[in-house]
């Protein structure tokens, strides 16, 4: 293809990512330098680095960006082993197969906050788990910050391990036989096998499931405002979560701008050496 | 892998299987179970699986208007139109289904009919029955889902073709930046668009929503469709544009026909994202709300009634999810694992 009908066929796409992605950037960066708030919309007064500093010695920051590393940490590999032996499972059997993976797909597939309603529904005074707890542990389940942590975090494995399931089962689809047979020979047993020839023929998989996991559970922000019920007695905050209230409750624009510069930054830092490689790989690939 | 021989070991799969499903579908049909409830028994101390009166009461309360006041009690006026309503519904599905099996009618006709059926519908229904406020942001959420998927898919399409044959390294420039930009939190754009919204008196309209949609969806949409587009062998085009047919001639007579699949693909995700966004609407809308946004106004009420209310909410919206699995399905394991299967 040469290069002027390449620019005619890729502009209209270039050109809404331009004005609707770049513009509101660089604007988040002017915004992020300035005092906004929703009386002075109009007439912005240059501040220049006072929201960063207010925002990097507030507690708060710091704990909404410790919850959100947490919740990074236990959702992503949570979602990595439980997808690989449900795959596994799931690779095992003949029939029903497509039900399975129908009602597995389910959670993922469903809007998110009317998933975590739902989930959160089990878990309330007359709910399905709220019922079986109290009758078979004797464990009433009241909301505090730790319970309501407990419910994001599985909230997180329920809801994004059928990402994980249906690709690796894709992955084990594609698994070269001569392999698998040669290692039989070999006497490899299961485990053995397992890890040394299904784990590596995965391994793109896993470590795009690993880039996806790490994207989607850093801006995890529905579940968390749906499982706190917008109540601050909760102490729960995401990262994305505490933009939103610096915008909406605290009512600071230009600090909440400058948080989520803060949060790009991060990503950025973490996403540069997978966005190099991805480079890499899709040169080779032409 | 190596399949497991044994019988009582195959059992054994099958039931965690079935254990796993349940644990994943659970909390759906729980809020089945409590959308056809009464309040007292939604939240009675002991939950009953069996044995309560089923009710239409709480889909009524969300969804009618009673003579300008909220649904009170079983009024039988509205049986017909309901009776009619799901008459319709099973005539679609059974068109599709007799259809899908004979191909007496082309699929795109079919599509049409059906589409042609449900706007037609959606625009009747007020003048025979009091709708509420859901009724609107049922509304909302159609027009903005609809739009977004036509706008992103076009220019997708052509953007995602153009990626997947030029070989030079603004290609690659562009799609890694998208990437990059694919990982960005939403609320970094929903903020300034926010901003940029009140000024330019934009805010609370459906075109900023759609607009906004279009590009945070972008670079998701390009690069689905590239990997489409590139296993369609270039042999193909080169025929067609030998024969003397221009790059968009050739685009649109040979190459879309082939890669169809890929873009039903495609727009099942795209709808899917538009239709589930809640963030950008709660930032962006201010009374013309979708209706996941308006679910979130469920979320706090520690009201009884609220619970059997949001519980009927939850099942209304993901009744046209649930379609998308049933119908769709092969071309949703198809997307999620086309991105992994390729790196």
């Amino acid at each position: 293809m040469k290069r002027n009908v390449f620019l005619a066929f890729i502009s209209p796409s270039v050109i809404v990512m331009t004005i609707m992605m770049v513009v509101p950037l660089v604007t988040a960066i002017l915004l992020s330098f300035n005092y906004i708030t929703y009386s002075n919309l109009n007439e912005p007064s240059f501040v220049g680095l006072r929201n960063y500093r207010e925002i990097l010695s507030d507690p708060a920051f710091w704990k909404s960006f410790r919850f959100t590393v947490v919740f990074i940490l236990v959702t992503v590999p949570a979602e990595l082993v439980l997808g690989f032996l449900i795959a596994l499972l799931i690779d095992q059997i003949r029939y029903g197969r497509g039900i399975y993976i129908a009602a597995i797909l389910i959670p993922f597939i469903i809007t998110p906050v009317v998933g975590t309603l739902m989930y959160r529904s089990m878990f309330d005074r007359g709910g399905l788990y709220y019922h079986l707890l109290e009758r078979w542990f004797g464990y009433e389940f009241l909301l505090t910050t730790g319970t309501v942590r407990f419910l994001i975090l599985s909230h997180g494995i329920w809801y994004v391990t059928p990402f994980a399931v249906v690709s690796l089962f894709a992955g084990l689809q594609t698994l070269p036989q001569q392999t698998m047979e040669a290692a039989t020979m070999d006497g490899a047993g299961v485990l053995r096998k397992i890890w040394s020839v299904v784990i590596p023929h995965l391994r793109t998989i896993i470590v795009f499931i690993l880039l996806i996991g790490i994207m989607d559970s850093y801006r995890v922000f529905d579940s968390v405002l749906v499982m706190s019920r917008s109540n601050p007695v909760f102490d729960v905050d995401t990262m994305m979560y505490y933009t939103f209230k610096v915008a909406t409750s605290v009512q600071r624009l230009g600090m909440a701008n400058a948080v989520s510069v803060i949060t790009v930054i991060g990503i950025l830092v973490v996403l540069i050496p997978f966005l190099v490689v991805t480079y890499r790989q899709q040169k080779e690939v032409r | 892998m190596d399949k497991i021989t044994n019988r009582y070991g195959r059992i054994l799969i099958h039931l965690a299987l079935v254990g796993i499903s349940v644990f994943a579908v659970l909390p759906f049909l729980w809020s089945v179970l409590n959308s056809i409830k009464f309040p007292v028994e939604a939240n009675a101390v002991v939950p009953r699986l069996w044995g309560f009166d089923p009710t239409a009461f709480n889909f009524a309360k969300l969804w009618l208007f009673v003579r300008g006041t909220a649904y009170q009690g079983p009024v039988d006026e509205f049986r017909p139109v309901g009776i009619a309503f799901l008459v319709v519904i099973f005539a679609l599905i059974a068109l599709y289904r007799i259809n899908k099996r004979k191909e007496r009618i082309s699929e795109r006709t079919v599509g049409a009919i059906i589409s042609a059926v449900i706007v037609l519908m959606l625009l009747l229904v007020p003048r025979f029955v009091d709708v509420s406020k859901f009724y609107g942001y049922l509304i909302n959420s159609i027009i903005i889902t609809v739009a977004t998927l036509v706008v992103s898919i076009s220019i997708g399409c052509l953007g995602g073709y153009a990626l997947a044959r030029y070989s030079g390294a603004l290609g690659m420039v562009i799609l890694i930046a998208a990437l990059g930009f694919r990982a960005l939190p939403r609320i970094a754009f929903g903020l300034p668009f926010y901003y940029m919204g009140q000024i330019l008196g934009l805010y609370d309209t459906h075109l900023l929503m759609i607009l906004v949609l279009v590009a945070v969806n972008q670079p998701f949409t390009i690069w689905m469709l590239r990997g489409f587009f590139m296993d369609i062998p270039t042999a193909l085009e080169e025929a067609a544009m030998i024969d003397g047919a221009n790059r968009l001639t050739t685009f649109w007579k040979v190459i879309i026909p082939i890669t169809w699949p890929g873009i039903i693909t495609t727009s099942l995700f795209t709808l899917l994202l538009a239709y589930n966004e809640f963030l950008l609407g709660r930032l962006l809308l201010q009374s013309n709300w979708t209706l996941p946004v308006a679910i979130a106004s469920y979320t706090s009420g520690e009201d009884a009634a609220y619970r059997t209310i949001a519980a009927a909410a939850s099942v209304s919206i993901s009744i046209p999810v649930i379609f998308v699995i049933i119908f769709f399905q092969k071309y949703l394991v198809r997307g999620l694992s086309a991105g992994a299967v390729k790196g």
